[in-house]
């Protein structure tokens, strides 16, 4: 059964859809980066609806069909719920900035390692391709829930789909080809990371994923090109990191777009910030963390094998401290800033236990 | 031969660096920021629009502070920096921006504002800064 109108083999043409637009005129024009987004917010085409009432997969800006079935139980159709100052933009960033793991690696630099540093590579490649898979699967789901009159945040990320996508096959190639292969799960998946599938609101996952999660993961993937042990390695962590620093802006810029439509949501906000801060210090979330066996790995690498072990825990804990450091700026920079100043947040204290 | 640093340095490897698509590696496309760098006691400023390297000029503290980051390192790690990519083709493995960062617990960009989302911008167009470094390599260079 279709709303689309029977028409019989035999019919007199009928063009009266020609009389059904959107506004009509529209001349965007390409600038310096070519036609973006941003340069077709022209006329009512720019205009975003505060609450969204469309339910049937409308364009923005298409003209109504009054007979149009719902096709989309939209949950996210409020604007704060889910918009950022730059989406057009970080998508189109998004879009002009995709590499490939396939040609992009310089794949012929990697050379036999230690068995010892093989195994915490391919640990590490084992982790990430675990979180990755959530990183993936989690705006996937919110893409199908938010109205398409917010086309722009939903394109962000519909490409971080497709980032998550790469970073998962990148470091399963790492994983396959130096004579390695995959190690045990790291269960990150049951645990905090995978709780960020149970978000009940866009803002908490968002939190929990774009600036706790994926905010820690940057710190890790700038950190490869440390303890990466070839060009390979480096190239590889280096473009996850570029990629990465996206969606944490989208992160960052959303808080900060909700801070100031919802100030009354801060408390709310703040609990989520709670939750994710316990885990960011102690938990399977962060490959740094402390009781993460990944840290382990981590200093493995770093110190160049396990008879550097120590060596490379003490440069773990500068990863460390600089993850905290970083964290509690952009949470600052989201409008936040204050559960530093207020004793709520714990981070401060060991942030300067750790010097 | 162009000295570096001067403006005709950062002058001659943006000509190279615009002029030839095969130095703008993977992941190295779209860029629009601006940055400063700190160079002993001169001072540059560089905007990246889209897909090219807009404009290198000399430029001044004031000025800096308007920029979204600052990498700043004292002269000798320029200067080892510069060599190093003169002398490989591009900059090896510790002397990548992100390596020079990553060595130093106050890292080597800041915001000049304190403003993560900006420091950020240095993570997220770091391909296109060692691009452009990268290409220096292709300009004759004295270093002061």
């Amino acid at each position: 059964m279709s709303e689309a109108v029977e028409i019989p083999e035999e019919h007199d043409l009928d063009t009266s859809w020609m009389e059904n637009m959107g506004e009509w005129g529209a001349n965007a024009r390409p600038g310096k980066r070519g036609l973006t987004l941003a340069d077709i917010q022209v006329g009512s085409y720019g205009d975003l609806p505060e609450v969204s009432d469309n339910m049937t997969g409308r364009p923005r800006g298409a003209a109504v069909r009054p007979e149009a079935y719902r096709v989309g139980a939209y949950s996210v159709h409020t604007l704060s719920e889910i918009w950022l100052d730059n989406a057009e933009y970080l998508y189109e960033e998004a879009l002009q900035r995709q590499w490939s793991s396939a040609t992009d690696i310089p794949w012929h630099t990697l050379e036999p390692l230690p068995d010892d540093v093989e195994e915490a590579e391919c640990f590490l490649c084992t982790f990430f391709n675990e979180v990755e898979f959530v990183a993936g699967d989690v705006p996937a789901r919110w893409i199908a829930k938010t109205t398409p009159d917010y086309l722009e945040a939903r394109n962000v990320l519909v490409v971080q789909v497709m980032d998550e996508a790469r970073h998962m096959d990148v470091f399963r190639k790492r994983a396959l080809a130096n004579g390695g292969g995959l190690m045990r799960m790291s269960g990150a998946t049951s645990g905090f990371v995978g709780s960020i599938d149970l978000a009940r609101d866009f803002t908490e996952m968002s939190t929990r994923l774009h600036i706790s999660g994926e905010g820690a993961v940057l710190t890790m993937f700038r950190m490869g090109e440390l303890f990466g042990q070839n060009e390979a390695e480096k190239t590889m962590y280096r473009l996850c990191a570029q990629d990465e620093a996206r969606h944490v802006a989208f992160g960052v810029m959303h808080l900060r777009f909700l801070a100031a439509a919802e100030p009354e949501r801060g408390e709310e906000i703040n609990c989520y910030l709670d939750e994710a801060e316990g885990q960011l210090i102690s938990g399977q979330q962060n490959p740094a963390g402390a009781l993460a066996e990944t840290s382990e790995a981590l200093a493995v690498l770093l110190g160049g094998g396990m008879q550097h072990y120590d060596e490379g825990h003490k440069k773990l804990l500068v990863i460390r401290r600089r993850q905290l450091k970083e964290y509690m700026k952009r949470v600052m920079s989201a409008g936040f800033g204050e559960r530093f100043e207020n004793g709520r947040s714990p981070i401060p204290e060991r942030y300067a236990a750790s010097a | 031969m162009a000295v570096f640093p001067s403006k005709e340095w950062f002058e001659e490897v943006r000509e190279v660096y615009n002029s030839d698509r095969s130095l703008h590696s993977g992941g190295g496309g779209a860029c629009d920021t601006t940055a400063g760098f700190s160079i002993g006691d001169r001072r540059y400023r560089i905007e990246f629009a889209g897909l090219e390297c807009a404009e290198v000029r000399e430029s001044n503290d004031a000025e800096l502070a308007e920029t979204d980051f600052i990498i700043e390192m004292p002269i000798e790690s320029w200067k080892a920096m510069v060599r190093d990519v003169q002398e490989n083709g591009k900059a090896s493995s510790s002397q990548t921006l992100n390596s020079l960062d990553l060595g130093l617990e106050d890292g080597i960009a800041h915001s000049p504002v304190d403003d993560q989302y900006k420091q950020d911008l240095f993570y997220r167009y770091n391909q296109n800064f060692q691009d452009f470094f990268n290409a220096s390599s292709r300009v004759e260079t004295t270093l002061e």
